[in-house]
């Protein structure tokens, strides 16, 4: 394969996303729609670079969000009172979110990674309850009460600038978390590491006896999954919405999202995430309307139909489809 | 003062973690027999509490009574899944089987829901309680104890006695050999299954005796976390190992938020399940195959 061929399925990928983007601009009313759909695509991309690469399933993802978000709140309550820094606030809180994500997916990788299967999703499925109970219990970063920042962000930028953030800015960079983490996996799936993973996938023992050292790409993969959550919940939580409460921010709602929009889609595939996410988003967003509070009543069993009838999602299917034809090296 | 309240939060532990205990022995077992996580364990318990207040609130019927309905209703849920999902799942990739009780959890949760609504319900059973100098135990409490004990003596004689008991525990051992022995081991699979949710449901029922006013769609997940610590501290496999590591989880438990309620400034019910977090993942660390476990 030719050295550009290698990145042609990002043609699609971007294309969606700047559709997404020119509709949203142009057309009145569709801002609110479009955010919730970026930020499901981009939440499905992030999941993804783990558990579609790896077949590993993480249940206390949000956690890794959660943190981010925190990594932001602090920056900014914490920072306000220097008004020499600016907007650098909240660069320092992007760096703050995304080594805050990173240090606790490298506690949590340090203990689960060297598990498999099972045991692994045992040792994730407590990390978001543990990490909010641990801040509601020992009181710390205001515990349980939260943190509300609106009049720390209006400070820090002006009032005008602080909302036009909220209700604009925050999306694009969801926008550019979605695109960052697409580009990410299609970087990963077309190197060593992604060939690594998916050795590690279809056979883990296989893999180890090859010579393939299956703990440190287990290891890339989660803490790069971790850290485009981190950056996520700094932008589409913390800077959308100025405030954080932990309930809210470690709830396992947001991982079984995770889960149907990268099972939808098709794990492991790097427009799975984008079309599982405008599935689901586009039907919560309708059901919300006609059918308030039953998008996982519908969904739950459509996982499940999914998971025995067509494990490969979608694009799983499209992909076999399109084998041999000229289509082929545009879907992956 | 200090040892009294002690004292009197580790009996109450003991109570409660005889309950936790039999709640945890249907995870393991069809752990060890299916080699199936059950990642959506804390929906069926939260179904057997539903089950109880159903019957208690409108139907007027005692919970005791509630025991093996929920039992009967849970080995019926654990057919009808086993069936149509489970048993299609067992040679595909892990993933497929854990992804797949999470969903079946979701799911009991917005059916639930669904009917009952999302706010927290409870009843009370009023039948006394006996003072034991150091600290008050309601009867309830007492009875949700003696069952989980009968209960799990009943599965130990059931597995030890009865030729269907060592079919499941040949399978067990080595499913390859009792294949070739004879023994169906789709069949084995079936009732162990639905065993495992049967137990499960009918733990629903005792837990309810703990949480006056707890019952809600989403409890579930609670239970979920601690039976994996429970089971863990057992050795997984094991639902002995289950039984008495969830008397452990009960002791450490009470035990902890004794000395936490004495940390000033602190939350100390929410310490607790920090607690039961970290002990999953340092058993996990040093010793995945259980502590309580003979190597």
């Amino acid at each position: 394969m030719k050295q550009t061929q290698k990145y042609f399925p990002l043609i699609p990928l971007f294309a969606a996303y700047l559709f997404m983007f020119l509709l949203a601009e142009n057309k009145e009313g569709m801002w609110q729609l479009m955010s919730m759909l970026l930020f499901y695509c981009a939440l499905g991309q992030a999941f993804n670079v783990f558990m579609g690469m790896t077949g590993y399933v993480d249940f206390g993802y949000v956690a890794f969000m959660g943190v981010g978000t925190y990594g932001m709140a602090l920056s900014i309550t914490r920072l306000v009172q220097y008004e020499f820094l600016g907007a650098w606030i909240l660069v320092i809180g992007f760096g703050l979110a995304m080594a805050m994500s990173t240090l606790l997916s490298m506690a949590v990788g340090a203990v689960a990674l060297r598990l498999r299967g099972a045991y692994f999703a045992i040792a994730t499925i407590g990390v978001n309850e543990g990490f909010r109970f641990l801040i509601e219990g020992a009181r710390i970063w205001n515990g349980s009460e939260g943190m509300i920042f609106t009049a720390d962000l209006n400070k820090i930028l002006g009032r005008e600038t602080a909302a036009a953030l909220c209700t604009y800015w925050a999306d694009i960079m969801v926008l550019a978390i979605a695109a960052l983490a697409g580009f990410v996996s299609l970087v990963y799936m077309r190197s060593k590491i992604g060939y690594a993973l998916t050795a590690l996938r279809e056979d883990e023992d296989a893999a180890k006896v090859m010579g393939i050292n299956v703990t440190k790409f287990k290891i890339i993969a989660f803490i790069t999954s971790a850290c485009l959550a981190g950056l996520l919940g700094a932008t589409a939580w913390a800077l959308k919405t100025p405030y954080v409460f932990p309930p809210e921010v470690f709830d396992i709602h947001y991982t079984i999202e995770a889960i149907i929009i990268v099972m939808l889609g098709g794990a492991g595939t790097l427009l799975g995430p984008l079309v599982g996410g405008l599935v689901y988003g586009i039907s919560k967003y309708y059901l919300s309307i006609f059918l308030p509070g039953f998008q996982l009543l519908i969904f739950a069993p459509v996982i499940l139909v999914i998971i025995v009838l067509f494990p490969e999602g979608i694009v799983g299917m499209l992909k076999a489809k399109t084998k041999g034809t000229g289509m082929e090296r545009f879907v992956i | 003062m200090f040892f009294e309240q002690l004292g009197g939060n580790l009996i109450q532990g003991i109570v409660l973690g005889a309950v936790y205990g039999m709640a945890t022995m249907g995870l393991s077992l069809i752990f060890g027999v299916l080699k199936v996580v059950n990642v959506g364990h804390g929906a069926f318990i939260m179904v057997g509490a539903f089950l109880t207040l159903f019957l208690f609130s409108s139907l007027g019927i005692n919970p005791i009574i509630a025991i093996p309905v929920a039992f009967i209703v849970g080995m019926g849920l654990g057919l009808i899944f086993y069936y149509t999902t489970i048993r299609k799942l067992i040679k595909a990739p892990e993933l497929a089987t854990l992804l797949a009780t999470f969903s079946i959890g979701v799911l009991l949760e917005e059916l639930v829901k669904l009917i009952f609504g999302s706010e927290f319900r409870g009843y009370n059973w009023v039948v006394g309680k006996i003072d034991l100098g150091i600290t008050v135990l309601p009867m309830s409490k007492l009875y949700a104890c003696i069952g989980s004990v009968l209960i799990a003596v009943l599965l130990y004689l059931w597995f030890k006695k009865t030729r269907a008991g060592s079919a499941i525990r040949s399978v067990v051992e080595d499913s390859e050999g009792a294949r070739v022995c004879g023994i169906n081991v789709g069949w084995a699979y079936a009732l162990s299954f639905s065993l495992g949710i049967g137990l499960t449901v009918a733990s629903g029922v005792l837990l309810t005796m703990f949480i006056p006013v707890g019952i809600n769609p989403y409890m579930g997940g609670a239970y979920t976390l601690k039976a994996f610590v429970i089971a863990v501290l057992g050795g997984l496999a094991s639902p002995y190992g289950a039984f008495f590591g969830g008397l452990v989880f009960g002791l450490i438990e009470n035990g902890s938020y004794t000395l936490f309620a004495y940390i000033p400034g602190v939350e100390p019910f929410a310490l607790t399940r920090f607690l039961s977090f970290v002990i999953l993942l340092v058993i996990l660390l040093i010793r995945p195959t259980g502590i309580l476990r003979a190597k």
